[in-house]
């Protein structure tokens, strides 16, 4: 069985995180994906951490993990030769995907456009979008977070609003785009039609859930965030075992029958001090103190294996070292190991989603490293490259 | 007419409360046919609930006017289902033999157990795509387990970097991001089962974990691990190699007294832009310490200390558009109601407004992309319980008596709480 994408020609413009995101799935299901990068390397490659420290363009974390199975070309696209190139690459490609500056972006949709139908199906990111009075802002994962409503509510009542961890924003904005890319080309198998997508990143965070905007646009009122456990929906939030933290989702019904089974107390399922909206609050300590007293003699692990026997939504907080070490990623084989040039073994996570021999996993390639290969595909011959590249186009 | 990438695919969504539910309503804005399959008699515990709770006022049940389960069912059919009922059961067997696509969310096994698992419906349905998205994945030790969003981020490691720097340790944030990463990669998932289905004719099985479709997305925090054993701190919106990179209080603003604003700077440029917006060009000019990169990491308090201090002059808004029209990163951390006041978003006419029968007029978040030519449009407002029951059972064949004697049984359903 071939791959899903096998056979779909892909190519990525601009080097960032949200684009090389974007194409990574394509690529490991199959897709054959060529990255355009500046000759200096964009922001993928660049962004830690690096194998002893040691900044490296090519072993920097996120290029290892999001330029898996490409091929990389290095093209100055923002001269003349090198936009000739890249229409080149685009005519003979089923996807353009493109990070850009706007201005920059639209001479690359130019360009396709010029293919006419029969060219490539695009895929333009832009936090704002490519047009409105942000449309030429310098953004990056954190204000894109911000702009996206999703922050304020990542935080305490009147405490400073927090991020997700570093690009965590930006590599669901990168998703959405996936999920649209693969769309477009099955659509485009089905009705012929050469689609033009942008996806915006704001538009991408705000309009998905994990986002309190509905519930606060039907009622005009916000939930509050208080810190710790709540008194009243109890017990949702962390509690302490004998060797760290467990996450509890049990307040509401059916998980908190379950969770009073679960404890040894399941008269308390039915009794109102802890069942009636009304005097539940005032019976808090009371909870806690028995359930407590069942976290104090249980690792994490016992906790979660009990209460989860008993239907209870609870989850041990592991630091990341001990999530490799998880009974059910090594299981499953959630990681991976691939052998990268130059550097040794290095670890990824696995696939997205699980279909029989559809997801495999290359090395990221050096940078530049395809650019003469991919040239020589696209009819350049060796007295051109060594033109475009003594003219700095390509490297 | 909504987009038609995904035109003439029919697709059964049986999952509940948020990745399945805004997965299936993408799949529907991308112009599949889908049919939402919902909990009957028990309505879904939490995007459903029977008490006001985030219900929009008004008449109707409260069940058909709350936040949660309108931010994620759009462009879809509504059909309500016994599938513990063998009536029930036997809709939804006639429903697999009849659709491209079957997206499940319980715990692992439980679909097995109601005989309506891959093995069954793929000998109903050869050309069936089947998608199960248990939170765990549907094999492995945590078969069987139940879990939110909350639970997958806590065994991934990301909870433990995700609050406070310093603060307590059972303190941090509640989130459900898997959730948003689940509804997109189910998207990606559907389109490649199709795929397959194309190239071998025979329909397939997709297990999707939603840890494992978030785990690509931590490539950093992984890598600290793998590459030197290290765990990194909480670091709030720090970034160790960035300065500044923070969030500021900010002299109030649209979201109210309770204001911030990040600012942040990756390189030079950036830096005098926000310098320039601060009042103070030379914080960028050599040879004063903060002009370069260097000396700013070496000046991280002092020049969060100035920020914060720039932050209170002015509104979130009005700090963050005086560092951008520079050339400086910021944003306002919005609250909602910025969605609204947005130039931007208008600019964009990104917002809907949409009719619903019980929750009224309603502005709602827009569509994640726009697509030319044929944009994505809200053809059908979030579904009333089993408000096309007769309609569904009808193209499956079932007459308008038997609709009725499945309605009489409690097979099928169009009311919770009865």
């Amino acid at each position: 069985m071939a791959q899903p994408f096998s056979g779909v020609r892909v190519v990525e413009v601009g080097g960032t995180v949200a684009v090389a995101g974007a194409t990574k799935s394509l690529s490991d299901y199959g897709a054959s994906v060529v990255a355009v990068e500046s000759r200096a390397g964009g922001e993928v490659r660049r962004l830690p951490p690096f194998p002893e420290d040691v900044p490296h363009l090519d072993r920097g974390a996120f290029h290892l993990a999001l330029n898996t199975g490409k091929r990389s070309v290095a093209l100055d696209h923002t001269s003349a030769s090198g936009l000739e190139v890249l229409g080149v690459l685009a005519a003979q490609s089923d996807l353009v995907v493109l990070h850009l500056p706007p201005g920059e972006a639209r001479r690359v949709l130019d360009v396709v456009a010029r293919l006419g139908d029969g060219g490539p199906i695009t895929v333009t990111l832009a936090v704002h979008g490519l047009d409105g009075p942000f449309a030429e802002r310098d953004e990056n994962d954190l204000s894109l977070f911000a702009w996206s409503n999703r922050m304020f509510r990542h935080s305490f009542d009147g405490q400073e609003p927090l991020r997700y961890s570093a690009q965590v924003a930006t590599l669901q904005w990168a998703s959405t785009a996936t999920a649209v890319a693969a769309s477009a080309i099955w659509g485009r198998r089905r009705d012929g039609v050469r689609r033009q997508i942008e996806v915006g990143g704001v538009e991408a965070l705000a309009g998905n859930v994990d986002n309190w905007f509905v519930p606060w646009s039907f009622t005009g009122a916000d939930t509050p965030r208080p810190a710790g456990l709540s008194r009243a929906v109890y017990p949702n939030g962390l509690l302490r075992a004998t060797d760290g933290y467990v996450s509890f989702f049990a307040a509401n019904e059916p998980f908190f029958s379950r969770l009073c089974r679960g404890i040894g107390h399941p008269e308390f399922a039915t009794d109102p001090r802890f069942t009636d909206p009304a005097q539940k609050p005032a019976h808090f300590d009371e909870f806690m103190g028995y359930l407590r007293e069942y976290l104090s003699t249980r690792t994490r692990n016992q906790v979660f294996l009990e209460l989860q026997s008993h239907g209870v939504m609870v989850a041990p907080v592991l630091d990341v070292g001990e999530s490799f070490e998880d009974a059910q990623a090594v299981a499953r084989g959630s990681y991976v190991r691939v052998q990268q040039p130059g550097m040794g073994e290095h670890t990824l996570a696995g696939p997205p989603f699980r279909l029989e021999g559809a997801w495999s996993v290359t090395p990221a390639p050096a940078l530049g490293e395809h650019t003469a290969a991919v040239l020589s595909e696209l009819g350049y011959s060796a007295e051109e490259q060594i033109a475009l590249f003594r003219a700095g186009v390509t490297g | 007419m909504t987009s038609q990438l995904l035109a003439g695919i029919r697709a059964i969504d049986m999952t509940e409360v948020w990745a399945g539910p805004m997965g299936t309503s993408l799949l529907g804005d991308l112009g599949a046919d889908v049919i939402r399959l919902e909990s009957f008699p028990r309505p879904p515990a939490i995007s459903r609930p029977l008490r006001e709770g985030t219900a929009v006022p008004g008449d109707g049940p409260p069940y058909e006017r709350a936040g949660s389960h309108h931010m994620a069912n759009r462009n879809k059919r509504n059909i309500a289902v016994n599938i513990r009922d063998d009536a029930g059961a036997e809709v939804v067997r006639r429903l697999a033999s009849a659709v491209d696509v079957l997206i499940e969310g319980y715990s692992a096994g439980t679909i097995e157990g109601l005989g309506l698992g891959w093995e069954r419906l793929h000998a109903i349905n050869p050309r069936l795509v089947m998608i199960s998205m248990p939170g765990w994945g549907v094999d492995g030790p945590y078969r069987g387990y139940a879990t939110l969003g909350s639970g997958l981020d806590a065994t991934l490691g990301h909870m433990a970097v995700r609050g406070y720097p310093g603060g307590p340790e059972d303190q941090v944030p509640v989130m459900y991001h898997t959730d948003a990463t689940g509804a997109v990669g189910l998207v990606t998932a559907v389109v490649a089962g199709l795929l397959r289905r194309e190239e071998t004719g025979e329909g397939c099985f997709i297990d999707m974990s939603q840890a494992e479709a978030f785990a690509w997305q931590l490539p950093a925090l992984q890598a600290e691990w793998t590459m030197h054993r290290r765990l990194p701190p909480r670091l709030g919106n720090a970034d160790p190699h960035v300065v500044p990179h923070g969030c500021y209080r900010a002299a109030g603003g649209e979201a109210g007294a309770d204001a911030w604003v990040v600012i942040a700077a990756e390189n030079d440029v950036q830096w005098a832009g926000v310098a320039r917006a601060a009042g103070h060009p030379e914080w960028a000019e050599p040879p004063h310490p903060w002009a370069s990169v260097i000396g700013r990491l070496r000046s991280r308090a002092e020049i969060d200390a100035a920020l914060a201090a720039f932050a209170a002059t002015g509104t979130a808004e009005g700090v963050a558009h005086a560092v951008a029209e520079a050339g400086g990163i910021a944003a306002p951390v919005i609250f909602h109601i910025g969605l609204m006041t947005s130039p931007q978003i208008a600019h964009r006419d990104w917002l809907q407004t949409v009719d619903h029968r019980y929750a009224g007029t309603q502005t709602l978040a827009g569509f994640l992309w726009q697509v030319e030519p044929d944009a994505p449009s809200w053809d059908l407002a979030c579904g009333l319980v089993g408000e096309h029951n007769h309609e569904v059972l009808q193209e499956l064949g079932y007459s308008t008596d038997e609709v009725a004697a499945l309605l009489e049984r409690g097979a099928i359903g169009d009311r919770y709480g009865q």
